[in-house]
């Protein structure tokens, strides 16, 4: 077996444990059966694009990039876990490369975005199927967002992981920058209709565009708007996949 | 065939010289013993040997490879026990041993032949199905160790191994070793128990300051630095005996369980025979005489002390 999917195979195996799986689970349930029948008193329904959403619909469906998220941000801190318990090390005294370790770490981070993603889509699919219009046009969107939304968050959680020394730290950090990405994002609520500086800032973070992409390949609506995030979408993780694999490559032992 | 050979290997960060242009060979099918104070150079020499970090200057070749040409081959054939502790905390003792020998490209069948095997040897039967996360320190050093044998080698680099482990587990873990070594593997050794040591190594070398000060046999070593040798000589219990021995040279007395002289000087066996004809024209019956052999601790201590205050290494 080639030496990366040997590292695929042992990340998976540390990563897909029992808790993480339940906790893949039982989070966006919550959101979308509790939290999206319970704000059904407030918010009716959603406009998008030419479609009326319900919005057990809507948050179902911004659960999809939310978990993407939640499951790259969790698996991207492998860096962090390997270099705590003196596993990073271990790894580069052994039959494999740096750059096999890093690809390694972004294919495990690839795969645990797709097995949340349809996760999501699977148990989010009851609420959402009225509106669904998937077809091979639509299907690639959702997989092409889940794998640039993992790639973009696993980075993300890999430049944390190699910058932070402490746990406290590392926790603090991880804590805030999923608070943002979360909440200040459209997996919750559309941007219409919130106030014009929360609007703006909703588009200053990677997970709204995510959320918008998976949105337009769920309910086949593809604009000019989503063609345009989904650029930004790929700039952004261009970007920090470069920066997470120069940090990756100059760690030092 | 050498195993190790660096020349001039040296490691610097900014001034300070970590690793200042050692040389070594290691010989296949040896236990090289690697000593030294705390800071010396050996965590560092062995990051070197073992390609995790860039040499600042010299040359490793590793089992014939030029090992900063080509990292990656020569970690194909060695194995490494890191000093620091390193486990996945979510994986079970056995899940841990199963899952590094497929790191490293074991076959199944092979793996779970080893797995056994190694929580056998190593004392692990009863805590296979616990947690790396829930098991001791000493026990998780035991995995640690363990899980290297999980897949071939021919050269096996250990950073203070037995860190931890109680005393029956040191010897277990010593005694595999030997066995290793006879099936043909080359082993890198690095422990502050200098007994350890002195049981297991064929070679030693003993670093300080970045310099390797001296690299001989257990044996050799003793011979080259321990001329001090230890003789105690127990007379039962005589008055005055300081009055009787005085001017036959440098010794002490105690007066423990009857009178002991203890001599302990670089001319032990001249003085010895100066006291015994003092005690003989003096009727006094030598009831215990005994050479206390030089410790290779000794050897460690009076090496290193040398080197710190700038003698020169051998005598």
């Amino acid at each position: 077996m080639h030496p990366i999917f040997r590292l695929v195979n042992r990340n998976l195996t540390i990563s897909l444990n029992m808790g993480f799986v339940i906790w893949q689970v039982i989070f966006p349930v919550i959101y979308i059966f509790v939290a999206g029948f319970a704000y059904t008193a407030l918010i009716h329904n959603v406009p998008f694009g030419s479609k009326n959403l319900d919005y057990p619909a809507f948050i179902a469906s911004g659960m999809i990039g939310f978990n993407i998220m939640n499951s790259t941000l969790i698996s991207g801190i492998i860096i962090w876990n390997d270099r705590r318990h003196g596993m990073f090390e271990q790894i580069l005294v052994g039959p494999f490369t740096r750059a096999q370790y890093i690809l390694s770490n972004v294919y495990t981070i690839g795969i645990i975005g797709l097995f949340s993603a349809g996760l999501i889509t699977a148990i989010g699919y009851p609420l959402f199927f009225k509106s669904v219009a998937f077809n091979v046009f639509t299907v690639p969107l959702v997989v092409f967002a889940s794998i640039t939304g993992a790639i973009l968050f696993g980075s993300i959680a890999s430049i944390i992981s190699t910058r932070l020394k402490s746990s406290e730290g590392f926790n603090v950090i991880i804590n805030t920058v999923f608070l943002f990405f979360a909440f200040v994002s459209t997996a919750f609520y559309p941007a219409q209709g919130a106030p014009p500086i929360l609007a703006t800032a909703f588009y200053l973070n990677p997970l709204t565009y995510l959320v918008d992409v998976v949105r337009a390949g769920i309910f086949g609506n593809f604009t000019d708007t989503v063609g345009y995030e989904m650029a930004a979408l790929v700039a952004a993780a261009v970007v920090l996949f470069s920066i997470a694999t120069k940090l990756l490559s100059r760690l030092e032992i | 065939m050498l195993c190790i050979e660096a020349r001039s290997l040296s490691k610097s960060y900014g001034n300070v010289a970590a690793v200042d242009s050692i040389d070594l060979s290691v010989e296949s099918g040896k236990i090289f013993g690697f000593l030294g104070p705390n800071g010396a150079g050996k965590t560092t020499t062995i990051k070197l040997l073992t390609t995790l970090i860039p040499s600042s200057g010299g040359t490793v070749n590793i089992l014939g490879i030029d090992a900063s040409k080509d990292p990656l081959a020569a970690r194909k054939r060695i194995g490494v026990v890191l000093q620091q502790p390193s486990y996945e905390p979510t994986l079970t003792v056995e899940k841990s041993l199963e899952k590094y020998g497929m790191m490293w490209d074991v076959d199944s069948g092979t793996r779970r032949r080893r797995v056994e095997e190694l929580l056998s040897a190593f004392d692990l039967q009863d805590i296979r199905k616990k947690k790396n996360d829930d098991i001791s320190i000493g026990q998780r050093r035991r995995v640690q160790v363990a899980r290297e044998f999980m897949h071939d080698m021919d050269l096996l680099f250990l950073d203070e191994p037995t860190v931890g482990l109680d005393p029956s587990a040191r010897r277990g873990l010593l005694d595999y070793i030997r066995g290793k070594v006879r099936d043909g593997l080359t082993i890198f050794f690095t422990t502050h128990i200098l007994e350890e040591a002195e049981y297991l190594c064929d070679e030693i070398a003993i670093i300080n300051r970045g310099k390797i000060i001296a690299v001989d046999s257990p044996d050799e070593l003793k011979n080259k630095f321990g001329r001090e040798k230890t003789i105690k000589i127990r007379v039962g219990s005589v008055q005055n005996i300081s009055d009787m021995l005085q001017g036959v040279g440098s010794y002490k007395i105690s007066h423990d369980e009857g009178t002991v002289i203890v001599i302990h000087s670089a001319d032990s066996e001249q003085v010895l025979v100066k006291i015994l004809q003092v005690l003989n024209s003096n009727n006094i019956a030598v009831e215990d005489l005994s050479v206390v052999p030089t410790s290779l601790e000794e050897i460690f201590l009076t090496v290193v002390k040398n080197s710190d205050t700038g003698i020169s290494g051998e005598p």
